[in-house]
Protein backbone atom coordinates (compact mmCIF):
# COMPACT_ATOMS: atom_id res chain seq x y z
CA UNK A 1 0.00 0.00 0.00
CA UNK A 2 1.30 3.52 -0.82
CA UNK A 3 0.77 6.99 0.35
CA UNK A 4 -2.08 7.56 -1.82
CA UNK A 5 -4.47 4.78 -1.33
CA UNK A 6 -3.64 5.20 2.04
CA UNK A 7 -5.46 8.61 1.69
CA UNK A 8 -8.11 7.15 -0.03
CA UNK A 9 -9.28 4.56 2.81
CA UNK A 10 -8.13 6.38 5.83
CA UNK A 11 -11.43 7.66 7.31
CA UNK A 12 -12.78 3.43 6.02
CA UNK A 13 -10.34 2.93 8.52
CA UNK A 14 -10.97 5.23 10.40
CA UNK A 15 -14.84 4.28 11.20
CA UNK A 16 -13.93 0.75 10.41
CA UNK A 17 -15.24 0.14 7.19
CA UNK A 18 -12.70 -1.85 5.51
CA UNK A 19 -12.09 -5.73 5.04
CA UNK A 20 -9.92 -7.30 7.37
CA UNK A 21 -7.09 -7.15 4.50
CA UNK A 22 -6.90 -3.86 3.52
CA UNK A 23 -7.41 -2.94 7.40
CA UNK A 24 -3.98 -4.91 8.16
CA UNK A 25 -2.49 -3.28 4.92
CA UNK A 26 -3.46 0.34 5.91
CA UNK A 27 -1.76 -0.28 9.67
CA UNK A 28 1.32 -2.53 8.19
CA UNK A 29 1.76 0.80 5.80
CA UNK A 30 1.40 3.33 9.05
CA UNK A 31 3.88 1.29 10.71
CA UNK A 32 6.67 2.41 8.20
CA UNK A 33 5.19 5.63 6.50
CA UNK A 34 5.55 8.66 9.60
CA UNK A 35 3.36 10.51 7.43
CA UNK A 36 0.49 8.27 7.16
CA UNK A 37 1.08 7.19 10.90
CA UNK A 38 0.33 11.19 11.69
CA UNK A 39 -2.81 11.38 9.80
CA UNK A 40 -4.07 8.23 10.99
CA UNK A 41 -3.58 9.13 14.69
CA UNK A 42 -4.46 12.88 13.89
CA UNK A 43 -7.64 11.76 12.58
CA UNK A 44 -8.36 8.91 15.61
CA UNK A 45 -7.16 11.72 18.37
CA UNK A 46 -10.19 14.10 16.60
CA UNK A 47 -12.84 11.49 16.38
CA UNK A 48 -11.77 10.14 20.07
CA UNK A 49 -11.71 13.47 21.74
CA UNK A 50 -13.88 15.25 19.49
CA UNK A 51 -17.13 13.03 19.12
CA UNK A 52 -20.21 15.27 19.33
CA UNK A 53 -21.90 15.35 22.90
CA UNK A 54 -25.63 14.27 22.23
CA UNK A 55 -28.16 15.79 24.06
CA UNK A 56 -31.04 13.41 25.53
CA UNK A 57 -34.31 13.84 23.73
CA UNK A 58 -37.20 16.26 25.58
CA UNK A 59 -39.25 14.81 28.38
CA UNK A 60 -42.70 14.06 26.89
CA UNK A 61 -41.49 13.52 23.46
CA UNK A 62 -41.67 10.12 23.07
CA UNK A 63 -45.06 9.73 24.45
CA UNK A 64 -46.00 12.82 21.88
CA UNK A 65 -44.49 10.91 19.01
CA UNK A 66 -46.83 7.86 20.03
CA UNK A 67 -50.15 10.12 21.11
CA UNK A 68 -50.00 11.32 17.50
CA UNK A 69 -49.42 7.92 15.95
CA UNK A 70 -52.22 6.98 17.75
CA UNK A 71 -54.39 10.00 16.61
CA UNK A 72 -53.50 9.41 13.20
CA UNK A 73 -54.35 6.13 13.21
CA UNK A 74 -57.68 6.88 13.85
CA UNK A 75 -57.95 9.80 11.60
CA UNK A 76 -56.40 6.93 8.73
CA UNK A 77 -59.22 7.02 5.96
CA UNK A 78 -60.40 3.79 5.43
CA UNK A 79 -59.10 3.69 1.59
CA UNK A 80 -55.75 4.41 2.81
CA UNK A 81 -56.13 1.44 5.49
CA UNK A 82 -57.94 -0.90 2.63
CA UNK A 83 -54.74 0.46 0.50
CA UNK A 84 -52.63 -0.43 3.11
CA UNK A 85 -53.74 -3.80 4.00
CA UNK A 86 -53.56 -4.53 0.06
CA UNK A 87 -49.69 -3.43 0.13
CA UNK A 88 -48.99 -5.53 2.89
CA UNK A 89 -50.86 -8.97 1.23
CA UNK A 90 -49.46 -8.04 -2.28
CA UNK A 91 -45.88 -7.41 -0.43
CA UNK A 92 -46.32 -10.62 1.89
CA UNK A 93 -47.39 -12.69 -1.80
CA UNK A 94 -44.30 -11.65 -3.34
CA UNK A 95 -41.94 -13.17 -0.68
CA UNK A 96 -39.87 -15.42 -2.10
CA UNK A 97 -40.93 -18.36 -0.48
CA UNK A 98 -44.45 -17.89 -1.61
CA UNK A 99 -43.65 -17.58 -5.12
CA UNK A 100 -41.75 -20.75 -4.70
CA UNK A 101 -44.57 -22.71 -2.59
CA UNK A 102 -46.95 -21.49 -5.77
CA UNK A 103 -44.55 -22.73 -8.49
CA UNK A 104 -44.44 -25.99 -6.69
CA UNK A 105 -47.88 -26.79 -6.51
CA UNK A 106 -48.39 -25.45 -10.17
CA UNK A 107 -45.84 -28.19 -11.26
CA UNK A 108 -47.20 -30.96 -9.25
CA UNK A 109 -50.84 -30.06 -10.44
CA UNK A 110 -50.12 -30.01 -14.04
CA UNK A 111 -47.28 -33.16 -13.82
CA UNK A 112 -50.96 -34.84 -12.41
CA UNK A 113 -52.85 -33.06 -15.47
CA UNK A 114 -50.67 -34.57 -17.91
CA UNK A 115 -49.86 -37.91 -16.47
CA UNK A 116 -53.75 -38.42 -16.40
CA UNK A 117 -54.41 -37.18 -19.85
CA UNK A 118 -52.28 -39.77 -21.73
CA UNK A 119 -52.69 -43.38 -20.46
CA UNK A 120 -53.33 -44.66 -23.81
CA UNK A 121 -49.69 -43.93 -24.65
CA UNK A 122 -48.64 -46.85 -21.80
CA UNK A 123 -51.23 -49.34 -22.92
CA UNK A 124 -49.86 -49.82 -26.78
CA UNK A 125 -45.90 -50.66 -25.83
CA UNK A 126 -44.87 -53.31 -28.55
CA UNK A 127 -42.40 -55.70 -26.97
CA UNK A 128 -39.65 -56.39 -29.98
CA UNK A 129 -38.12 -60.12 -29.22
CA UNK A 130 -34.91 -59.77 -30.27
CA UNK A 131 -32.64 -62.98 -31.01
CA UNK A 132 -33.82 -66.90 -31.21
CA UNK A 133 -34.92 -68.73 -28.15
CA UNK A 134 -32.32 -71.37 -27.20
CA UNK A 135 -33.01 -75.32 -28.01
CA UNK A 136 -32.20 -78.54 -26.86
CA UNK A 137 -32.36 -80.46 -29.65
CA UNK A 138 -29.33 -82.67 -29.85
CA UNK A 139 -29.64 -82.40 -34.02
CA UNK A 140 -27.60 -79.46 -33.60
CA UNK A 141 -24.07 -80.35 -33.26
CA UNK A 142 -22.16 -77.40 -32.54
CA UNK A 143 -19.30 -77.63 -35.21
CA UNK A 144 -15.93 -76.15 -32.97
CA UNK A 145 -15.33 -72.35 -34.01
CA UNK A 146 -13.00 -71.42 -36.81
CA UNK A 147 -11.59 -68.12 -35.78
CA UNK A 148 -11.36 -66.17 -31.98
CA UNK A 149 -14.45 -66.30 -30.97
CA UNK A 150 -16.75 -62.98 -31.28
CA UNK A 151 -18.34 -61.04 -28.19
CA UNK A 152 -21.16 -61.96 -27.07
CA UNK A 153 -22.39 -58.76 -27.53
CA UNK A 154 -21.62 -58.83 -31.17
CA UNK A 155 -23.87 -62.27 -31.46
CA UNK A 156 -27.20 -60.94 -29.59
CA UNK A 157 -28.24 -58.37 -31.66
CA UNK A 158 -28.93 -59.70 -35.00
CA UNK A 159 -28.78 -63.75 -34.25
CA UNK A 160 -30.83 -63.88 -37.63
CA UNK A 161 -28.36 -62.01 -39.47
CA UNK A 162 -25.89 -64.54 -38.60
CA UNK A 163 -23.70 -67.01 -40.30
CA UNK A 164 -23.45 -69.21 -43.12
CA UNK A 165 -24.84 -72.78 -42.96
CA UNK A 166 -22.00 -75.34 -41.74
CA UNK A 167 -21.87 -78.79 -43.20
CA UNK A 168 -23.06 -80.61 -40.21
CA UNK A 169 -25.51 -78.68 -39.47
CA UNK A 170 -26.79 -78.55 -43.06
CA UNK A 171 -26.83 -82.57 -42.85
CA UNK A 172 -29.03 -82.34 -40.06
CA UNK A 173 -31.23 -80.25 -41.82
CA UNK A 174 -31.38 -82.78 -44.57
CA UNK A 175 -32.02 -85.07 -41.99
CA UNK A 176 -35.22 -83.61 -41.03
CA UNK A 177 -36.69 -83.25 -44.96
CA UNK A 178 -36.15 -86.72 -45.18
CA UNK A 179 -38.17 -87.19 -41.63
CA UNK A 180 -41.50 -86.67 -41.42
CA UNK A 181 -41.82 -83.14 -40.37
CA UNK A 182 -44.37 -82.42 -38.00
CA UNK A 183 -43.56 -78.63 -38.00
CA UNK A 184 -40.88 -78.45 -36.16
CA UNK A 185 -40.13 -75.35 -33.69
CA UNK A 186 -38.85 -72.18 -35.40
CA UNK A 187 -35.39 -72.83 -34.54
CA UNK A 188 -35.03 -76.70 -35.49
CA UNK A 189 -36.45 -75.66 -38.57
CA UNK A 190 -34.04 -72.66 -39.01
CA UNK A 191 -31.44 -71.78 -41.17
CA UNK A 192 -28.22 -73.92 -40.44
CA UNK A 193 -26.59 -70.89 -39.30
CA UNK A 194 -29.53 -70.08 -36.59
CA UNK A 195 -29.32 -73.34 -35.14
CA UNK A 196 -25.64 -73.15 -34.64
CA UNK A 197 -26.44 -69.67 -33.36
CA UNK A 198 -28.93 -68.76 -31.20
CA UNK A 199 -29.38 -65.81 -28.93
CA UNK A 200 -26.53 -65.38 -26.40
CA UNK A 201 -24.87 -68.49 -27.86
CA UNK A 202 -21.27 -67.79 -27.82
CA UNK A 203 -19.73 -70.13 -27.24
CA UNK A 204 -22.06 -72.68 -29.28
CA UNK A 205 -21.83 -70.56 -32.46
CA UNK A 206 -18.98 -72.57 -33.20
CA UNK A 207 -17.76 -72.00 -37.02
CA UNK A 208 -21.81 -70.51 -37.57
CA UNK A 209 -20.43 -67.66 -34.99
CA UNK A 210 -16.76 -67.70 -37.49
CA UNK A 211 -18.67 -67.27 -40.13
CA UNK A 212 -20.55 -64.62 -38.25
CA UNK A 213 -17.78 -62.64 -37.53
CA UNK A 214 -16.95 -62.35 -41.48
CA UNK A 215 -20.51 -61.62 -41.72
CA UNK A 216 -20.30 -58.68 -39.02
CA UNK A 217 -17.11 -57.39 -41.04
CA UNK A 218 -19.58 -56.11 -43.93
CA UNK A 219 -22.58 -54.98 -41.65
CA UNK A 220 -19.82 -53.05 -39.80
CA UNK A 221 -22.07 -52.92 -36.58
CA UNK A 222 -24.94 -53.85 -34.37
CA UNK A 223 -27.35 -51.24 -35.43
CA UNK A 224 -30.82 -50.64 -34.70
CA UNK A 225 -33.69 -52.70 -36.82
CA UNK A 226 -34.16 -51.17 -40.07
CA UNK A 227 -36.23 -51.87 -43.37
CA UNK A 228 -33.59 -53.87 -44.39
CA UNK A 229 -33.35 -55.85 -41.01
CA UNK A 230 -37.08 -56.51 -41.50
CA UNK A 231 -36.80 -57.58 -44.86
CA UNK A 232 -34.61 -60.42 -44.10
CA UNK A 233 -36.23 -61.18 -40.81
CA UNK A 234 -39.54 -61.91 -42.98
CA UNK A 235 -37.12 -63.77 -45.30
CA UNK A 236 -35.95 -66.03 -42.91
CA UNK A 237 -39.21 -66.43 -41.42
CA UNK A 238 -40.20 -68.03 -44.83
CA UNK A 239 -37.33 -70.14 -45.15
CA UNK A 240 -38.38 -71.17 -41.27
CA UNK A 241 -41.14 -72.23 -42.34
CA UNK A 242 -40.53 -73.98 -45.75
CA UNK A 243 -41.94 -71.35 -48.05
CA UNK A 244 -38.39 -71.82 -50.14
CA UNK A 245 -39.58 -70.35 -52.97
CA UNK A 246 -40.57 -66.81 -51.15
CA UNK A 247 -37.80 -67.11 -49.03
CA UNK A 248 -35.49 -67.19 -52.26
CA UNK A 249 -37.19 -64.67 -53.95
CA UNK A 250 -37.22 -62.51 -50.86
CA UNK A 251 -33.62 -63.38 -50.28
CA UNK A 252 -32.37 -62.77 -54.01
CA UNK A 253 -33.84 -59.38 -53.67
CA UNK A 254 -31.89 -58.35 -50.50
CA UNK A 255 -28.62 -59.83 -52.25
CA UNK A 256 -29.58 -57.87 -55.50
CA UNK A 257 -29.76 -54.64 -53.31
CA UNK A 258 -26.48 -55.48 -51.44
CA UNK A 259 -26.31 -53.90 -47.84
CA UNK A 260 -25.32 -55.71 -44.59
CA UNK A 261 -26.85 -58.89 -45.07
CA UNK A 262 -26.51 -59.35 -48.66
CA UNK A 263 -23.68 -61.94 -48.37
CA UNK A 264 -26.13 -64.07 -46.22
CA UNK A 265 -29.03 -63.28 -48.45
CA UNK A 266 -27.25 -64.80 -51.26
CA UNK A 267 -26.21 -67.83 -49.41
CA UNK A 268 -29.53 -68.54 -47.83
CA UNK A 269 -31.22 -67.78 -51.28
CA UNK A 270 -28.91 -70.45 -53.20
CA UNK A 271 -29.81 -73.12 -50.17
CA UNK A 272 -33.80 -72.09 -50.62
CA UNK A 273 -33.75 -72.65 -54.97
CA UNK A 274 -31.80 -76.11 -53.90
CA UNK A 275 -34.60 -76.69 -51.94
CA UNK A 276 -36.75 -75.43 -54.72
CA UNK A 277 -35.16 -76.85 -57.81
CA UNK A 278 -32.65 -79.37 -56.13
CA UNK A 279 -28.92 -79.39 -57.06
CA UNK A 280 -28.75 -79.36 -60.61
CA UNK A 281 -30.09 -75.14 -60.19
CA UNK A 282 -28.80 -74.48 -57.04
CA UNK A 283 -24.82 -75.94 -57.47
CA UNK A 284 -23.85 -72.96 -59.91
CA UNK A 285 -25.35 -70.52 -57.53
CA UNK A 286 -23.45 -71.78 -54.78
CA UNK A 287 -20.29 -71.43 -56.88
CA UNK A 288 -21.60 -68.18 -57.79
CA UNK A 289 -22.24 -67.13 -54.26
CA UNK A 290 -18.31 -68.44 -53.43
CA UNK A 291 -16.84 -66.47 -55.92
CA UNK A 292 -18.68 -63.56 -55.34
CA UNK A 293 -18.27 -63.32 -51.74
CA UNK A 294 -14.74 -64.74 -50.63
CA UNK A 295 -14.70 -65.28 -46.64
CA UNK A 296 -16.76 -67.53 -44.86
CA UNK A 297 -19.68 -66.89 -46.94
CA UNK A 298 -18.00 -67.77 -49.72
CA UNK A 299 -16.23 -70.74 -48.10
CA UNK A 300 -19.54 -72.08 -46.83
CA UNK A 301 -21.22 -71.77 -50.24
CA UNK A 302 -18.27 -73.60 -51.80
CA UNK A 303 -18.81 -76.36 -49.17
CA UNK A 304 -22.70 -75.97 -50.11
CA UNK A 305 -22.26 -76.55 -53.77
CA UNK A 306 -19.45 -79.64 -53.03
CA UNK A 307 -22.24 -81.16 -51.66
CA UNK A 308 -24.59 -80.58 -54.31
CA UNK A 309 -21.46 -82.28 -56.85
CA UNK A 310 -21.42 -85.17 -54.19
CA UNK A 311 -25.33 -85.37 -54.83
CA UNK A 312 -25.11 -85.05 -58.10
CA UNK A 313 -22.02 -87.92 -58.72
CA UNK A 314 -19.46 -85.60 -59.96
CA UNK A 315 -17.59 -86.45 -57.30
CA UNK A 316 -14.30 -84.61 -59.34
CA UNK A 317 -15.75 -81.55 -59.06
CA UNK A 318 -16.63 -81.97 -55.40
CA UNK A 319 -13.27 -82.59 -54.71
CA UNK A 320 -11.67 -80.11 -56.43
CA UNK A 321 -14.08 -77.67 -54.02
CA UNK A 322 -12.62 -79.48 -50.74
CA UNK A 323 -8.82 -78.86 -52.03
CA UNK A 324 -10.21 -75.35 -52.13
CA UNK A 325 -11.39 -75.21 -48.68
CA UNK A 326 -8.85 -77.11 -47.08
CA UNK A 327 -6.62 -73.90 -47.64
CA UNK A 328 -9.36 -72.49 -45.18
CA UNK A 329 -8.55 -72.72 -41.40
CA UNK A 330 -11.96 -73.41 -40.79
CA UNK A 331 -12.76 -75.94 -43.56
CA UNK A 332 -8.93 -77.14 -43.60
CA UNK A 333 -9.80 -80.80 -40.90
CA UNK A 334 -13.24 -81.57 -42.10
CA UNK A 335 -12.33 -80.91 -45.99
CA UNK A 336 -9.65 -83.18 -45.81
CA UNK A 337 -12.15 -85.53 -44.34
CA UNK A 338 -14.28 -85.30 -47.32
CA UNK A 339 -11.58 -85.85 -49.82
CA UNK A 340 -10.54 -88.84 -48.08
CA UNK A 341 -13.89 -90.37 -47.77
CA UNK A 342 -14.72 -88.99 -52.17
CA UNK A 343 -10.89 -90.87 -52.11
CA UNK A 344 -12.72 -93.70 -50.59
CA UNK A 345 -15.82 -93.74 -51.96
CA UNK A 346 -13.84 -93.50 -55.92
CA UNK A 347 -11.95 -96.32 -54.72
CA UNK A 348 -14.66 -98.57 -53.57
CA UNK A 349 -16.06 -97.41 -56.39
CA UNK A 350 -13.37 -98.03 -58.97
CA UNK A 351 -13.29 -101.84 -56.73
CA UNK A 352 -17.22 -102.24 -57.40
CA UNK A 353 -16.59 -101.18 -61.13
CA UNK A 354 -13.64 -103.50 -61.58
CA UNK A 355 -15.45 -106.20 -59.72
CA UNK A 356 -18.16 -105.95 -62.02
CA UNK A 357 -15.85 -106.08 -65.08
CA UNK A 358 -14.14 -108.91 -63.74
CA UNK A 359 -17.71 -110.69 -63.03
CA UNK A 360 -18.85 -109.86 -66.29
CA UNK A 361 -15.69 -111.24 -68.22
CA UNK A 362 -16.12 -114.50 -65.95
CA UNK A 363 -19.84 -114.89 -66.72
CA UNK A 364 -18.59 -114.10 -70.34
CA UNK A 365 -16.31 -116.63 -70.13
CA UNK A 366 -18.50 -119.05 -68.88
CA UNK A 367 -20.47 -118.37 -71.31
CA UNK A 368 -18.00 -118.62 -74.09
CA UNK A 369 -17.28 -122.55 -72.51
CA UNK A 370 -20.64 -123.57 -72.43
CA UNK A 371 -21.50 -122.65 -76.20
CA UNK A 372 -19.23 -125.36 -78.08
CA UNK A 373 -20.35 -127.97 -75.68
CA UNK A 374 -23.13 -127.20 -76.62
CA UNK A 375 -22.55 -127.39 -80.43
CA UNK A 376 -21.46 -130.51 -80.10
CA UNK A 377 -22.66 -132.54 -76.98
CA UNK A 378 -22.35 -136.13 -77.71
CA UNK A 379 -18.50 -135.70 -78.71
CA UNK A 380 -17.18 -138.84 -77.02
CA UNK A 381 -13.93 -138.54 -74.88
CA UNK A 382 -10.94 -141.08 -76.53
CA UNK A 383 -10.85 -143.93 -74.85
CA UNK A 384 -8.43 -146.32 -74.44
CA UNK A 385 -5.77 -144.77 -76.48
CA UNK B 1 -44.34 -8.77 23.22
CA UNK B 2 -40.64 -10.42 24.17
CA UNK B 3 -40.23 -10.64 20.06
CA UNK B 4 -40.86 -6.82 19.52
CA UNK B 5 -38.50 -5.90 22.87
CA UNK B 6 -35.33 -8.68 21.81
CA UNK B 7 -32.56 -8.31 19.01
CA UNK B 8 -35.16 -7.66 16.51
CA UNK B 9 -33.75 -5.54 13.30
CA UNK B 10 -35.19 -2.23 13.03
CA UNK B 11 -36.48 -3.65 9.12
CA UNK B 12 -38.02 -6.51 10.96
CA UNK B 13 -39.91 -4.06 13.61
CA UNK B 14 -41.21 -2.10 10.58
CA UNK B 15 -42.84 -5.05 8.70
CA UNK B 16 -44.12 -5.83 12.16
CA UNK B 17 -45.91 -2.49 12.51
CA UNK B 18 -47.13 -2.87 8.74
CA UNK B 19 -49.29 -5.47 9.85
CA UNK B 20 -50.87 -3.69 13.18
CA UNK B 21 -48.73 -4.36 15.70
CA UNK B 22 -48.18 -1.34 17.45
CA UNK B 23 -45.44 -1.76 19.81
CA UNK B 24 -43.07 -2.63 17.09
CA UNK B 25 -43.43 1.37 16.39
CA UNK B 26 -43.09 1.64 19.96
CA UNK B 27 -40.10 0.09 19.92
CA UNK B 28 -38.64 2.04 16.63
CA UNK B 29 -39.38 5.35 18.66
CA UNK B 30 -37.25 4.13 21.46
CA UNK B 31 -34.41 3.28 19.68
CA UNK B 32 -34.16 6.20 17.57
CA UNK B 33 -35.90 9.55 18.68
CA UNK B 34 -32.41 10.52 20.70
CA UNK B 35 -30.36 10.00 17.59
CA UNK B 36 -33.29 11.46 15.45
CA UNK B 37 -33.53 14.74 17.47
CA UNK B 38 -29.99 15.71 17.72
CA UNK B 39 -29.42 14.80 14.10
CA UNK B 40 -32.19 17.48 13.58
CA UNK B 41 -31.35 20.04 16.51
CA UNK B 42 -27.61 20.12 14.90
CA UNK B 43 -28.95 21.34 11.51
CA UNK B 44 -31.73 23.47 12.56
CA UNK B 45 -30.74 24.89 16.24
CA UNK B 46 -33.23 25.44 17.75
CA UNK B 47 -34.27 22.66 20.60
CA UNK B 48 -38.23 23.50 20.46
CA UNK B 49 -38.22 23.71 16.58
CA UNK B 50 -36.03 20.06 16.44
CA UNK B 51 -38.76 18.77 18.78
CA UNK B 52 -41.74 19.51 16.73
CA UNK B 53 -39.85 18.05 13.53
CA UNK B 54 -38.78 14.95 15.20
CA UNK B 55 -42.16 14.26 15.87
CA UNK B 56 -43.08 14.84 12.09
CA UNK B 57 -40.15 12.70 11.06
CA UNK B 58 -41.78 9.81 12.94
CA UNK B 59 -45.81 11.00 11.80
CA UNK B 60 -44.11 10.50 7.93
CA UNK B 61 -42.98 7.21 8.85
CA UNK B 62 -46.46 6.26 10.38
CA UNK B 63 -47.92 7.67 7.46
CA UNK B 64 -45.80 6.26 4.52
CA UNK B 65 -45.64 2.94 6.42
CA UNK B 66 -47.00 0.66 4.07
CA UNK B 67 -44.76 2.17 1.62
CA UNK B 68 -41.45 0.49 3.11
CA UNK B 69 -40.18 -2.50 1.56
CA UNK B 70 -38.56 -5.14 3.53
CA UNK B 71 -34.89 -4.80 1.44
CA UNK B 72 -35.07 -1.32 2.06
CA UNK B 73 -32.53 -0.02 5.25
CA UNK B 74 -34.93 1.60 7.55
CA UNK B 75 -32.27 4.15 9.11
CA UNK B 76 -31.79 5.21 5.67
CA UNK B 77 -35.55 5.62 5.26
CA UNK B 78 -36.00 7.12 8.34
CA UNK B 79 -32.97 9.67 7.97
CA UNK B 80 -33.70 10.92 4.33
CA UNK B 81 -37.07 12.06 5.63
CA UNK B 82 -35.12 13.94 8.54
CA UNK B 83 -33.46 15.89 6.20
CA UNK B 84 -35.70 16.77 3.83
CA UNK B 85 -37.70 18.13 6.91
CA UNK B 86 -34.51 19.67 7.85
CA UNK B 87 -33.51 20.84 4.43
CA UNK B 88 -37.81 22.42 4.58
CA UNK B 89 -37.59 24.01 7.87
CA UNK B 90 -34.32 25.88 6.82
CA UNK B 91 -35.70 27.25 3.90
CA UNK B 92 -38.43 28.76 5.95
CA UNK B 93 -35.95 29.65 8.86
CA UNK B 94 -33.78 31.46 5.75
CA UNK B 95 -36.78 33.90 5.71
CA UNK B 96 -36.36 34.98 9.02
CA UNK B 97 -33.96 36.02 11.22
CA UNK B 98 -31.38 33.14 12.00
CA UNK B 99 -31.65 31.84 15.37
CA UNK B 100 -28.62 32.33 17.48
CA UNK B 101 -26.87 30.23 19.82
CA UNK B 102 -27.08 33.20 22.20
CA UNK B 103 -31.20 33.50 21.46
CA UNK B 104 -33.74 32.67 24.12
CA UNK B 105 -35.89 29.64 22.25
CA UNK B 106 -39.52 28.94 23.27
CA UNK B 107 -41.05 30.75 26.45
CA UNK B 108 -38.95 33.52 27.54
CA UNK B 109 -39.33 32.73 31.31
CA UNK B 110 -38.05 29.32 30.43
CA UNK B 111 -35.70 30.20 28.21
CA UNK B 112 -32.24 27.97 27.43
CA UNK B 113 -29.34 28.58 25.06
CA UNK B 114 -28.23 26.06 22.46
CA UNK B 115 -25.21 26.45 23.90
CA UNK B 116 -25.87 25.88 27.36
CA UNK B 117 -27.93 23.10 26.25
CA UNK B 118 -24.71 20.74 25.12
CA UNK B 119 -22.44 22.69 27.36
CA UNK B 120 -23.99 22.43 30.85
CA UNK B 121 -23.10 19.46 32.60
CA UNK B 122 -26.63 18.71 33.32
CA UNK B 123 -28.15 15.24 33.21
CA UNK B 124 -29.69 15.27 29.60
CA UNK B 125 -25.80 15.71 28.54
CA UNK B 126 -23.96 12.05 27.22
CA UNK B 127 -22.36 10.21 30.00
CA UNK B 128 -19.47 9.47 27.50
CA UNK B 129 -18.31 12.48 27.81
CA UNK B 130 -18.57 13.90 31.01
CA UNK B 131 -15.12 13.31 31.36
CA UNK B 132 -14.69 15.87 28.89
CA UNK B 133 -14.44 19.92 30.07
CA UNK B 134 -17.23 22.24 29.22
CA UNK B 135 -14.74 24.65 27.32
CA UNK B 136 -14.05 20.91 25.02
CA UNK B 137 -17.87 20.42 24.72
CA UNK B 138 -18.65 24.10 23.71
CA UNK B 139 -15.57 24.06 21.48
CA UNK B 140 -16.83 20.84 19.65
CA UNK B 141 -20.55 22.33 19.58
CA UNK B 142 -18.82 25.56 17.79
CA UNK B 143 -16.62 23.79 15.26
CA UNK B 144 -19.52 21.72 14.26
CA UNK B 145 -21.91 24.26 13.97
CA UNK B 146 -19.82 26.47 11.78
CA UNK B 147 -19.43 23.63 9.21
CA UNK B 148 -20.62 24.51 5.86
CA UNK B 149 -24.26 22.50 5.33
CA UNK B 150 -23.01 20.23 3.47
CA UNK B 151 -20.11 19.26 5.61
CA UNK B 152 -22.16 19.18 8.69
CA UNK B 153 -24.99 17.40 7.23
CA UNK B 154 -22.19 14.12 6.66
CA UNK B 155 -20.42 14.83 9.86
CA UNK B 156 -24.36 14.36 11.81
CA UNK B 157 -25.37 11.55 10.02
CA UNK B 158 -22.11 9.85 10.60
CA UNK B 159 -21.40 10.93 14.11
CA UNK B 160 -25.14 11.21 15.04
CA UNK B 161 -26.57 8.36 12.97
CA UNK B 162 -23.89 5.87 12.75
CA UNK B 163 -24.60 5.63 9.26
CA UNK B 164 -21.88 4.08 7.02
CA UNK B 165 -20.76 6.23 3.94
CA UNK B 166 -22.44 4.59 1.75
CA UNK B 167 -25.81 5.08 3.17
CA UNK B 168 -24.86 8.42 3.52
CA UNK B 169 -24.15 9.06 -0.18
CA UNK B 170 -27.76 7.37 -1.03
CA UNK B 171 -29.32 9.99 2.00
CA UNK B 172 -27.61 13.18 0.22
CA UNK B 173 -27.58 11.87 -3.25
CA UNK B 174 -24.20 12.35 -4.05
CA UNK B 175 -20.83 9.87 -4.54
CA UNK B 176 -19.44 7.90 -1.51
CA UNK B 177 -16.08 9.68 -2.44
CA UNK B 178 -17.57 12.83 -2.10
CA UNK B 179 -18.90 12.13 1.38
CA UNK B 180 -15.63 11.11 2.49
CA UNK B 181 -14.36 14.01 1.08
CA UNK B 182 -16.86 16.09 2.87
CA UNK B 183 -16.64 14.00 6.34
CA UNK B 184 -12.39 14.44 5.90
CA UNK B 185 -13.29 18.44 5.31
CA UNK B 186 -15.06 18.59 8.47
CA UNK B 187 -12.69 16.39 10.73
CA UNK B 188 -9.91 18.71 9.84
CA UNK B 189 -12.18 21.92 11.12
CA UNK B 190 -12.35 20.14 14.15
CA UNK B 191 -9.10 18.97 14.45
CA UNK B 192 -8.27 22.59 14.29
CA UNK B 193 -10.89 23.72 16.62
CA UNK B 194 -9.45 20.94 19.70
CA UNK B 195 -5.91 21.23 18.63
CA UNK B 196 -5.09 23.96 21.80
CA UNK B 197 -6.75 21.48 24.30
CA UNK B 198 -4.88 19.14 26.49
CA UNK B 199 -7.31 16.17 26.26
CA UNK B 200 -6.34 15.91 22.49
CA UNK B 201 -2.76 16.48 22.92
CA UNK B 202 -3.14 13.07 25.09
CA UNK B 203 -5.31 11.18 22.67
CA UNK B 204 -2.18 11.81 20.12
CA UNK B 205 0.19 10.05 22.77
Amino acid sequence: MDCEKFDRIVLDLLYEELDELTSAAARRHMEHCARCRAIGSGLRATREVGALPLVEAPEGLELRILQAEEQAAQLLPIGKRLGRGLSLLASYAMRPQVSMAALLMLMIGSSLFFLRAQPGDREHVRVTERGVPETDNEAVTIIPKKVEAPEPARVAPHPVAAAAPSPRVEEVAQRRERAPEPKPEPVAQAAPAQLAAPAGGAQRGGAALGALSDDKESEGSNEPSTDSDASYDAAMAAYRDGRYSEAQRRFDEIASLGGPHAANAALYGAQALRRVSGCPTAAPRFEEVHSRYPGSVGSDAAWQAADCYRSLGELARARQNYEQLSADPSYKTRAKEAIAELDQRVADQEQAARRATAAAAATAAAAKGKAPAAASPAKPAPSGN
Amino acid sequence: MAAVQGDASDEMLMVRYQRGERKAFVELVRRHNRAVYNFVLRQLRVPALAEDVTQDVFMRLVQNAAEFKHEARFLTWLYTIARNLCIDQLRKLSHRRHASLDQPQGDPNNAQLLGDTVSDPNPHASAEHSALSSEVRSSIVKAVDSLPEDQREVFLLREVASLPFRDIAEITGVGENTVKSRMRYALDRLKDALSDFEEYARALR
